[in-house]
């Protein structure tokens, strides 16, 4: 993977409806040395603690407790210029070409390496360093996803 | 008559044998008179009697449009007395009435009679019954939009099926992709409740094996083609999964793998044999910080894959007690059920698994691939 300049831990918002993945993925973003600020099911929720924690990085799963809202959640909080939010989801055939503001897809099933792969691409894009996606086949950068990360 | 009027005929042939030629023809011919502009019937043969219906008193000295009905095109007449008029041959099909009231379809040309002087004096009109040509061309156009209209509510059938499977198949998939996941993480997160020892080890491998079924039905049904599968793809997302969890400085992993296309049958099981022998030799091989070298080929010839796993590492009964003990026998039931052979060899130093899989008709209906022997990326 060669050198890498270390990134400031991420401040992670979870959208994820199944309680066992959010759970499991809360513990994974643990063990990356990255923080939770909140998981959220449905996209009410989803919307307020994205206004209240202002997070670094929201993982959206499409499909909620209130339906196919993950996409309306992706705008939402990709409005606010702080968050870089990433869809995580088995659906991706829901997400419309824009992206809604996300700035790629993790497929499920995914590999704990692909999310690991993911946030440290992200972290270093947002702290300005060169990163490469070489290797992460299981996520998907959107047409404007490069530019959302390097405003 | 004249020469002139005679055209081209020999002048051999007697008037008297035209008329009777003309009277006797089966096609119905009529001769009108156009001086004084009422174009009165003069002549007609049997033909054209039988044809109309009428006795010759009946038509003699009338204008044929007394054959003429409700469903007699007007513009169509009137064409015709325009070349009437101008002294034009003319063809035309016309709607005409016979004397019981029944209608038919009445294909004529008209030609004019010139005397001497070139002076159109008479009109000559052969006809012929056209009624079966119409109603077959009615039949036919009838029948086409018939078969246009079904061919067409077919089509819609058809496609509103299709799009009802098409929906049903991503539902489908959506909930096994999302079922994956959730038993993945239902094994991680009792593996990082269970104290470190064999049962955290055994939860963390069970989620492992889930995780390589992941990746299989991932890279089926995201490709489209949901019904082949590329070994090397999978070889390449997998072994960079493995190659990410090791000491690269102690450890490396060397690979091989034909860009062979299984069909959706074999892909799990192959899936689930290259995950069992490449993590045993990674896991089991180097014990104590010792340094190895794990090296993997994959290749498709005469009809069958051939697969060689080898390390140089302490060997199968060197190993540890059974540590490998299920992951060997699972690889064994694989290859049973694959139909294929397995050998397992001491090479000293190292372990060395050759596999030998026929490839089933899906599999080899794939044209021949080159082998690829560029070196994957994850390779260090």
């Amino acid at each position: 993977m060669g050198h890498v300049m270390p990134t400031p831990p991420l401040r992670i918002l979870v959208v994820e409806d199944e309680v066992l993945i959010a759970l499991e993925l809360e513990c994974l973003l643990d063990d990356l040395g990255h923080v939770t600020v909140g998981v959220a099911g449905s996209s009410q929720e989803a919307i307020a603690l994205g206004l209240s924690t202002h997070p670094d990085v929201a993982l959206v799963d499409i499909h909620l407790v209130d339906g196919p809202t993950g996409v309306a959640v992706a705008r939402a909080l990709s409005a606010d210029p702080r968050t870089t939010v990433v869809f995580m989801t088995a659906n991706a055939k829901r997400i419309p070409d824009d992206f809604a503001g996300a700035v790629g897809v993790i497929a499920k099933p995914y590999s704990e390496r692909v999310v690991a792969g993911t946030l440290r691409y992200v972290a270093e894009c947002r702290a300005g360093h060169a990163a490469s996606l070489d290797g992460l086949d299981g996520f998907r950068l959107a047409a404007d996803g490069w530019d959302r990360l390097h405003p | 008559m004249t020469d002139m009027a005679r055209g081209g005929m020999p002048a051999s042939i007697a008037e008297s044998t035209l008329v009777s030629a003309f009277s006797e023809s089966p096609t119905p011919m009529v001769l009108t008179d156009v001086a004084g502009g009422a174009h009165p019937i003069v002549w007609a043969n049997a033909a054209f009697l039988a044809l109309t219906g009428y006795d010759w008193d009946e038509l003699r000295g009338r204008n044929c449009r007394m054959l003429q009905g409700p469903l007699t095109d007007r513009d169509t007449v009137a064409r015709i007395g325009a070349a009437i008029a101008e002294g034009r041959s003319f063809e035309a099909e016309l709607v005409n009435y016979r004397k019981d009231g029944t209608s038919f379809w009445n294909g004529m040309t008209l030609s004019p009679v010139r005397d001497a002087d070139g002076k159109v004096t008479q009109y000559y009109s052969a006809q012929a019954d056209m009624t079966g040509k119409h109603s077959l061309e009615v039949a036919m156009t009838l029948a086409n939009n018939d078969l246009e209209r079904r061919v067409s509510e077919q089509t819609a059938d058809l496609r509103a099926t299709l799009e009802q499977k098409t929906a049903l198949l991503h539902e489908v998939d959506h909930r096994v992709k999302n079922n994956l996941q959730v038993i993945s993480s239902l094994m991680l997160l009792k593996a990082r409740r269970t104290p470190e020892g064999a049962v955290r080890d055994a939860l963390n491998g069970m989620a492992e094996r889930i995780g390589a079924l992941s990746t299989v039905h991932r890279m089926l049904y995201s490709a489209g083609d949901v019904t082949r599968f590329d070994l090397r793809e999978f070889a390449d997302d997998f072994l960079g999964d493995l190659v990410a969890g090791l000491d690269g400085e102690r450890t490396s992993v060397s690979a091989q793998i034909d860009p062979v296309a299984v069909s959706a049958a074999m892909a799990a099981p192959l899936a689930l044999m290259l995950h069992e022998l490449a993590t045993n030799a990674v896991r089991h091989a180097f014990p104590d910080n010792r340094a190895g070298r794990v090296s993997i080929t994959a290749q498709r010839r005469d009809g069958a894959l051939h697969m060689l796993i080898a390390d140089d590492g302490v060997g199968l009964s060197a190993a540890t007690p059974n540590p490998a003990g299920f992951g060997r026998s699972l690889v064994e039931m694989v290859v049973r059920q694959l139909r294929g052979t397995i050998a397992w060899s001491e090479t000293a130093p190292g372990t060395r698994v050759e596999i030998t899989v026929p490839l089933d008709a899906i599999s080899l209906r794939d044209a021949a691939s080159e082998p690829d022997v560029e070196t994957p990326r994850w390779a260090t």
